[in-house]
């Protein structure tokens, strides 16, 4: 039986997915061809087997479209409704769910964006539809009291440099080759969007307050938290030395350091803890 | 099993995102919410942020749509881990998931199909059910679906089907009136006879909700208000079944929560008018032998 009912389920799963719809399905089903769907599916004279199977066919398709406009509405608003339908298409058949959360329905739309023929035409859509995806992977990442300014007061001074920090795990930092956060921005306050200048950057993007902000960083602050990876951590000396490193030449280096410390405190952006053998180990784990 | 081992909710609402804020800022005298539990299953942020402030005050049942309990691919660990983890958190009155499949070949539909309903369903299904319910350390409810669509193999009727995995499985029930009322219209049968078919002891939960007319067929959308048809099959039901913890479902064109409060109340209402008839009946029924007897003459 179960070598049946694993039969039927997979015919179904292939009707129901399939992308010309249920009778385009049926055509590449030639085993099928002796009693047709009629043999496994009950029709009436109000609705054929066929009929009956296609309302799963639509819900499944439009369902996930749905999920898609919402998770990506600044790729919706740049491709246009046609244009996003079509893409959509494409996706689910390259990329079929496999989660059982439909959160995770679009995991792989960003990179599908990158390699599509519409990057020739957009080739901003695949880092925009990437920020789009972290931002919802942060208000969904995981809790952690963040590092703030009374925490880091309590601190003797001389214990500052090997002060273990991370990131916390909502804060997520993006390298883009656009300046896709200008895009998202204007759709996001319903203004007009231009294409964006072609431009290396990082994007900070962090949660706070349960709500997810996002800005690009300079080369001093997305290095240093690059370093405060949220897996790995380092110290607030490392966190420094590379703030120094690459801090423009005209820049006073302290004052750098104490202004993104500030912004970052204030946001919420780092976890802290004590680093153990090289490893950081605090309640915030 | 008895309806007693689960606790008396009364009348609740499903818990959905444009509610969020009224109902943890003016706590609405609802008596109980269930979610859907997928939603609540990621690590952290605003969601379980709200349902740690909702759990607070009120009474959780979570309700899932993804366990796949019909499926013939392997149970998800991975998932049943973490329902277990919220269930954990949560500490929920009871789980409830549907009676159907919803992947195959590691791939997901998103969507609650039918499954034939033959005996050999019945064993395989009843065995995944076991398997979760000793997995999760406690009894689950089924849930009947909303089909548009029924196999040729089928040898059992669906609510033959759903009393047998029940009894099968030793689980409890959670019936959708509107699934029965949509299935009723869509494979033509007497929505009645499935109620009257339901094992009362394991009904523990009914679930009420909107659909759409789409002709040769009804749609079970969730995005219009219960109609007149399945409040009385509700009554019918609490009639045959007793009392049991009602939820107004809505997942569409979502309106204001007063809505959705006015509807609970109706639903109470009704279940109290069920009950009173019900009640009458049985005395009606005691007293009978009592009655004078019409003369023949």
């Amino acid at each position: 039986m179960a070598r049946d009912l694993e039969a039927l389920q997979k015919l179904l799963w292939r009707l129901v997915t399939a992308p010309g719809g249920v009778a385009e399905g049926l055509a590449d089903e030639p085993e099928l061809a002796a009693g047709g769907l009629g043999a496994i599916i009950t029709g009436d004279e109000r609705m054929d087997p066929a009929a009956r199977v296609g309302v799963y066919a639509e819900a499944y398709f439009y369902r996930l479209l749905e999920v898609l406009k919402e998770d990506f509405p600044a790729t919706l608003a740049v491709a246009g409704a046609d244009q996003f339908h079509n893409l959509v298409t494409g996706y689910l058949i390259d990329y079929p769910p496999t989660e059982p959360s439909i959160f995770y329905a679009g995991q792989h739309f960003p990179p599908y964006l990158r390699t599509h023929p519409i990057a020739d035409r957009v080739p901003f859509i695949g880092d925009l539809a990437g920020l789009e995806r972290v931002v919802l992977e942060s208000f969904h990442a995981a809790d952690a009291p963040a590092l703030d300014g009374a925490a880091m007061r309590a601190i003797a001074p001389e214990a500052w440099p090997a002060f273990a920090m991370r990131t916390h795990p909502a804060t997520r930092i993006v390298a883009c080759a656009w300046r896709v956060d200008e895009v998202l921005r204007a759709i996001e306050e319903e203004r007009a969007w231009r294409a964006p200048a072609r431009t290396a950057a990082t994007i900070v993007v962090w949660r706070c307050a349960a709500r997810v902000y996002y800005r690009a960083a300079a080369p001093a602050e997305s290095a240093a938290l690059a370093l405060a990876d949220v897996d790995s951590g380092t110290n607030f000396g490392a966190i420094c030395t590379a703030i120094a490193e690459r801090a423009p030449a005209h820049d006073d280096v302290p004052g750098l350091i104490q202004r993104l410390l500030t912004r970052w405190l204030a946001d919420g952006v780092l976890s802290g803890g004590n680093l153990t053998d090289g490893k950081i180990a605090d309640a915030a784990r | 099993m008895k309806r007693s081992d689960f606790p008396a909710l009364g009348f609740g609402v499903g818990l959905r995102r444009p509610h969020y804020a009224e109902i943890l800022e003016s706590r609405p005298p609802i008596d109980w919410f269930e979610i859907i539990s997928e939603n609540f299953m990621g690590a952290g942020g605003r969601p379980l942020e709200v349902i740690d402030g909702m759990r607070a005050h009120y009474p959780i049942v979570m309700h899932g749509v993804s366990l796949s309990i019909g499926s013939t691919d392997p149970l998800n660990r991975t998932y049943l881990k973490d329902l277990g983890a919220l269930a954990r958190r949560l500490e929920p009155a009871w789980i409830s998931d549907h009676l159907c499949w919803t992947g195959v070949g590691g791939r997901n539909l998103h969507d609650l199909l039918p499954l034939p309903y033959t005996e050999e369903t019945v064993m395989h299904v009843a065995r995944r059910v076991r398997e979760v319910q000793e997995l999760l350390g406690r009894r689950i409810l089924i849930e009947n679906v909303s089909s548009y669509l029924t196999y040729a193999d089928s040898t059992l009727s669906e609510w033959e089907f759903v009393a047998a995995v029940a009894t099968e499985a030793d689980c409890a029930i959670l019936l959708d009136i509107n699934n029965i009322h949509v299935n009723a219209f869509n494979h033509r049968f007497d929505a009645r006879r499935y109620i009257d078919a339901m094992p009362p002891e394991r009904v523990v939960q009914f679930h009420l909700a909107g659909h759409s007319d789409h002709g040769a067929y009804l749609l079970d959308t969730h995005d219009h208000p219960v109609c007149e048809a399945v409040w009385r099959l509700y009554e019918y039901a609490v009639r045959r079944l007793g009392a049991v913890a009602a939820l107004i479902e809505w997942d569409d064109h979502i309106p204001a929560f007063g809505e959705l409060e006015a509807a609970a109340a109706e639903a109470r209402h009704r279940s109290w008018r069920a009950l009173a008839r019900r009640a009458g009946a049985l005395a009606a029924r005691s007293i009978e032998p009592l009655a004078p007897r019409e003369s023949k003459d």
